[in-house]
């Protein structure tokens, strides 16, 4: 989608991961690019009564129903003020699409793959679970986020022990 | 190749459905020519493409199937039903291998060698040799000589005309006259060979009579190519004259079928995937969303430029969702064209005669539809073939037709379809299907009593109610019809029953058109938006602020009268945990909406009603399917996403909170009487001004009567109650009737009989705990407590259940309830037999243990009796408690269990027998 902006993507670009660079809380994460089917404002989400609590709600993105999952549930953090919308990426599963709403949207970094460093063994099991690997920027830490396992229903996210 | 065999698949079952209908029928009439022609061609044609494609197992079954057929039709075999039969099961091996065919792409291993033998001496039965090639010839030719020309050879009903032609023509490849019509049919079998030459021709080209017929005269006209048409489709010893009459025949036969069961295939049709349909269908509802819109955006403005076109634009989008729709639409006769095979075999099977009768085949309905009630429909008709519909000589017995009918019907009734199926068979068997329920815990004698017979009747709908093993078990029905239920209601239908007992029975099946589109409800409940299907929703009703109806609570549960009829009423603020629940005040005003839920109304509380809109009903995510209070989402006009509830996941949630609710409340009340734990009481007035209290655990419902109904014989006033007469004691001094008002009545009910106690006024429920201040002297009162805030005389409901009952010749001394130790370590057991005991008039101390047995004896209790278990009343006599009392055994295995010790020991399960006993060694007691 918005990705599309390179002019020196021909050397090393295939060792290159490009993320879209989203917070979460305090924490910097990178959504794969090729994992995110798009950026958008989430608007009159609607709230559904007995679902479980990291849904959101549902909206509508141009015809289509999305579920939202709240990321800062998922993450287990603590929830957002009511009055803020954050933002959402639009990832795409079978025929589904799903807003996963973070707190806010930055641009597009790209790393050397090679720089990809595995999480560390002492952080929360949820959060490697959710976290495929970590790189060094200059002043924080980014997170990779596993899209899918934020997304994932309870059923499909203990795959792994 | 694939194509080609996916292709020949689907045309296959369509001609083998009809080939199944058609032996019936054919069964049935066996002078008519035309049928059996029909069939024969049907089965040719399946051979000749097998042989094309190379599938030597199908055609030879089907060869051999063929060959018998040909005797018929060749008049030199008499048609009989095991010569049917006999065809029928090579029709079934078809099925069989086309199956497998589909499944692995190849015919399976083996063959049918002893099926053919069968068919074979079928066919040789009568004749031999002389005229036996015959039949068989034309299509061996046919298939040898064939095979290359016959490339466009794909199997349909029109096939053998388009062979036809093309053997007429083809060989000429004349690029004249006879293109256009050539072109069609090579266009029908979808395989493109031809295609070259005459594309353009062919886009429509799909094969209809009349094309058929310029396609014949154009063969007609031209026979300078007879030299090699041969080769083609006709046989040798034909001539063109012949082999033309013959295509002539066929034609006939095509029509037939067209006016008969399979009209629109052979109409002018193209062949289209479901799956392009299906993305039409999304795509148009996704332009009826997005129109919606503009025009709810538009509404407000005075934008003569803008309407216009806007007013084209919606009535258009209208014609095309329309349009689309059409396209998805069939004729429910193709979900019954297995109906008649299947009664016949049953008929076949079991030695019964049945006439099967169908109405309104062409009631067209939503193709996704359709392939859901497919399967319910075939099991419920199989289910009335084989259950409803008696023997012939019992039958005749009953004063019936020897031969039993089942109907099948289909209209249109709104935006619903009705389908309803009945037959003129014994009707279901009331008492065998209570005491199935009974058996698989579905309901309690008591619930039963209370009972009609239509309730007790949908307990085959019942989850579990039957398996499929146990069928034989229940003469009724019941076979898997809470399936059938379940797929009904999955696609928000309902289903009934109706039945006499000796007239037959009646289901009727309502199902929305279609499922892509329904009408909905927009209901609001704590500021939020759900839509409830139309279909569901019986009435609407406006509670409080006004209106002369109210959301009253009995025992905790809300519920409403509606026309004289206690309804269950849930909030959806409850159900669904938001907002404040409506609280029932006079001033606050709300909305009923009435649902059918499984038959059973239940009334759902939301704060307004806003809308009624047509909604695309969208599936919902993983995440949220396992609730199921909802069915889908929806999006709106306005464009915000509501979610769809589903009336049978609340109603379901609600039910079955109620009758767990309602058990453990009857089981432990009586129980907590005397465990001085808070208890529900029912607050009447009776007899003056200040309230009684009745346990309401005893109660087993409350009625009212009007006055005229009650009637006085032998000195008692009685009324007539399901169809019993139930005697009526008032709880005041007398039955004060007032004019033109209903009578307060609580029922008691036990075993097998019901009491009546009239009260002026029933005033409310109340949970409190029970502290009785004063015991009374008087009778027919236990003693006094204080119940909110005012003294309150408690009932003694076993003096009047007493007073009523002048069969009861012990009548017991009222004075003094006597008291009762009640020992198990069971707790279920504990629970069970104190609620009896307590409503027979007898004070219940239940204990657990002998820990607790030995506490209750330090605190100087005295007791009449000691029922419980025999170990534990045997422990109690060795600790040299209470050893003069009487000791009532009850046990699940009184015959293994030594009466030693002990006064009489009784199977748990005889509540009667206990009562009884306890009453006869009261008595003695107190003689002695």
């Amino acid at each position: 989608m918005s990705s599309q902006h390179s002019d020196n993507s021909g050397l090393g670009a295939e060792a290159m991961n490009e993320y879209v660079s989203v917070r979460i809380g305090d924490q910097l994460f990178g959504a794969p690019v090729d994992a995110i089917r798009e950026v958008f404002a989430p608007q009159s989400v609607t709230h559904v009564p007995l679902a479980p609590d990291e849904v959101a709600g549902l909206l509508n993105l141009r015809g289509r129903i999305v579920t939202a999952i709240d990321a800062r549930r998922r993450l287990g953090l603590t929830p957002r003020e009511k009055t803020e919308t954050g933002m959402a990426l639009g990832v795409e599963r079978g025929n589904e699409i799903f807003g996963l709403i973070v707190d806010s949207v930055g641009e597009v970094l790209r790393r050397p793959r090679a720089e990809l460093e595995p999480v560390p063994a002492h952080v929360d099991a949820r959060w490697r679970s959710m976290v495929k690997g970590v790189h060094r920027l200059e002043k924080e830490l980014l997170a990779v986020l596993d899209v899918s396992a934020v997304i994932g229903t309870a059923g499909q996210t203990n795959k792994a022990a | 190749m694939d194509d080609l065999i996916s292709e020949f698949l689907t045309e296959t079952a369509e001609s083998l459905d009809v080939i199944d209908a058609e032996l019936v029928r054919f069964e049935n009439n066996p002078e008519d020519r035309a049928i059996l022609d029909n069939i024969f061609r049907l089965l040719h044609t399946i051979k000749g493409t097998c042989g094309f494609l190379g599938l030597p197992r199908l055609e030879a079954v089907a060869h051999a199937g063929e060959t018998l057929l040909g005797k018929f039709r060749d008049g030199e075999l008499a048609v009989s039903p095991p010569m049917v039969t006999l065809v029928l099961e090579a029709i079934d091996q078809i099925k069989v291998l086309l199956e497998s065919l589909e499944e692995t792409g190849a015919e399976p291993a083996g063959e049918d060698s002893a099926l053919i033998a069968k068919l074979e001496d079928a066919a040789m039965g009568k004749l031999e040799g002389a005229v036996q090639p015959d039949a068989p010839q034309k299509p061996e030719n046919w298939d040898e000589d064939l095979g290359r020309e016959l490339r466009p050879g794909e199997v349909s009903l029109a096939d053998l005309e388009a062979a036809f032609q093309s053997a007429d023509v083809e060989p000429a490849n004349d690029p004249g006259e006879a293109a256009p019509a050539e072109s069609a049919p090579v266009q029908h079998l979808g395989v493109g060979d031809f295609d070259p030459e005459l594309g353009r021709e062919l886009r429509p080209g799909e094969v209809s009579a009349a094309e058929l017929e310029a396609a014949f005269m154009s063969a007609d006209v031209d026979p300078g190519n007879e030299p090699e048409a041969p080769k083609a489709f006709i046989t040798d010893d034909m001539s063109h004259e012949e082999a033309l009459q013959s295509a002539m025949a066929e034609l006939k036969g095509v029509d037939h079928v067209a006016g008969g069961e399979g009209g629109p295939r052979v109409q002018q049709t193209v062949r289209v995937t479901v799956d392009v349909l299906e993305g039409l269908m999304t795509t148009v509802s996704e332009l009826v969303l997005t129109r919606n819109q503009l025009m709810q955006t538009i509404r407000g403005m005075e934008d003569e430029e803008l309407k216009g076109p806007l007013q084209r634009l919606s009535a258009v989008t209208g014609e095309l969702q329309d349009g689309v729709m059409k396209t998805r639409m069939q004729p429910i006769g193709d979900a019954w064209r297995k109906l008649p095979r299947i009664i016949r075999d049953v008929s076949t099977d079991l030695g019964k005669k049945i006439e099967l009768v169908m109405e309104g085949q062409d009631t067209e309905l939503d193709r996704q539809v359709l392939e859901l009630i497919k399967d319910p429909l075939t099991h419920m008709v199989r289910n009335s073939a084989d259950h409803g519909l008696e023997m012939p000589a019992d039958r005749v017995k009953a004063g019936k037709p020897e031969k039993g009918r089942i109907k099948l019907s289909a209209y249109h009734e709104g935006g619903h379809i009705i389908i309803s199926i009945s037959d003129d068979g014994k009707g279901l068997d009331t008492k065998r299907i209570g005491e199935k329920a009974l058996e698989k815990g579905l309901t309690t004698h008591d619930e039963l009593e209370r009972m009609t017979e239509a309730q007790i009747h949908r307990f085959i709908f019942a989850p579990g109610f039957s398996t499929a093993a146990k069928v034989t078990n229940l003469s009724g029905r019941g076979v898997g019809m809470d399936v059938v239920r379940t797929n009904i209601e999955q696609i928000g239908g309902v289903v009934d029953v109706a039945s006499t007992a000796g007239r037959g029975s009646h289901f009727s099946i309502k199902i929305p058109l279609t499922l892509a589109i329904v009408s909905a409800l927009i209901v609001g409940c704590d500021e939020q938006r759900f839509a409830i299907p139309q279909l569901a929703v019986r009435e609407l009703v406006r509670v409080g602020a006004g209106s002369e109806h109210t959301v009253e609570k009995l025992h905790g549960a809300r519920v409403m009268r509606l026309r004289d009829r206690l309804m269950p009423i849930v909030d959806l603020h409850d159900v669904l945990g938001v907002g404040e629940a409506y609280s029932g005040g006079e001033d606050e005003a709300a909305f009923v909406v009435v649902l059918d839920a499984g038959g059973r109304n239940v009334g759902l509380v939301v704060d307004n009603v806003l809308d009624t809109e047509e909604i695309v009903v969208k599936p919902l995510s993983e995440s949220l399917r396992n609730v199921s209070a909802y069915s889908g989402a929806t999006i709106l006009g306005d464009g915000s996403v509501i979610m769809i509830l589903d009336p049978n996941g609340l109603a379901g949630e609600i039910v079955s909170a109620m009758e767990e609710e309602a058990v453990n409340d009857m089981a432990s009340a009586s129980v907590t009487e005397l465990a001085q734990q808070t208890q529900r009481l029912l607050l009447v007035r009776a007899g003056g001004t200040e309230p009684k209290a009745v346990p309401l655990a005893l109660v087993t419902r409350l009625e009212e009567f009007e006055p005229d109904t009650i009637e006085t014989t032998n000195g008692r006033q009685v009324v007539q109650y399901r169809g019993r007469l139930m005697p009526i004691v008032p709880l005041g001094s007398e039955i004060r009737c007032t004019e033109g008002q209903r009578l307060p009545v609580l029922v008691f009910a036990e075993n097998h009989t019901a009491i009546g106690l009239a009260v002026d006024q029933i005033v409310d429920v109340v949970e409190e705990r029970v502290d009785m201040q004063m015991s009374s002297d008087k009778q027919g009162v236990i003693g006094s407590a204080i119940i909110k805030g005012k003294a309150t005389d408690v009932v003694d409901i076993a003096w009047y259940l007493d007073q009523s009952r002048a069969s009861d010749i012990q009548r017991r001394s009222a004075s003094r309830r006597r008291k009762v130790l009640l020992v198990d370590a069971d707790a279920f057991a504990r629970r069970m037999i104190a609620p009896l005991l307590a409503a027979a008039g007898y004070d219940v101390t239940p204990a657990g243990g002998m820990h607790e047995v030995k506490s209750i004896a330090e605190a100087g209790e005295h007791f009449d009796a000691l029922v419980g278990d025999p170990a534990a009343l045997d422990r109690i006599r060795n600790e040299g408690m209470w050893t003069n009392l009487p000791a009532l055994a009850v046990t699940d295995w009184p015959e293994d269990t030594p009466a030693d010790g002990l006064t009489v020991v009784l199977p748990r399960s005889d509540r009667g027998a206990l009562i009884a006993a306890l009453d006869e060694v009261s008595q003695e007691e107190k003689v002695a």
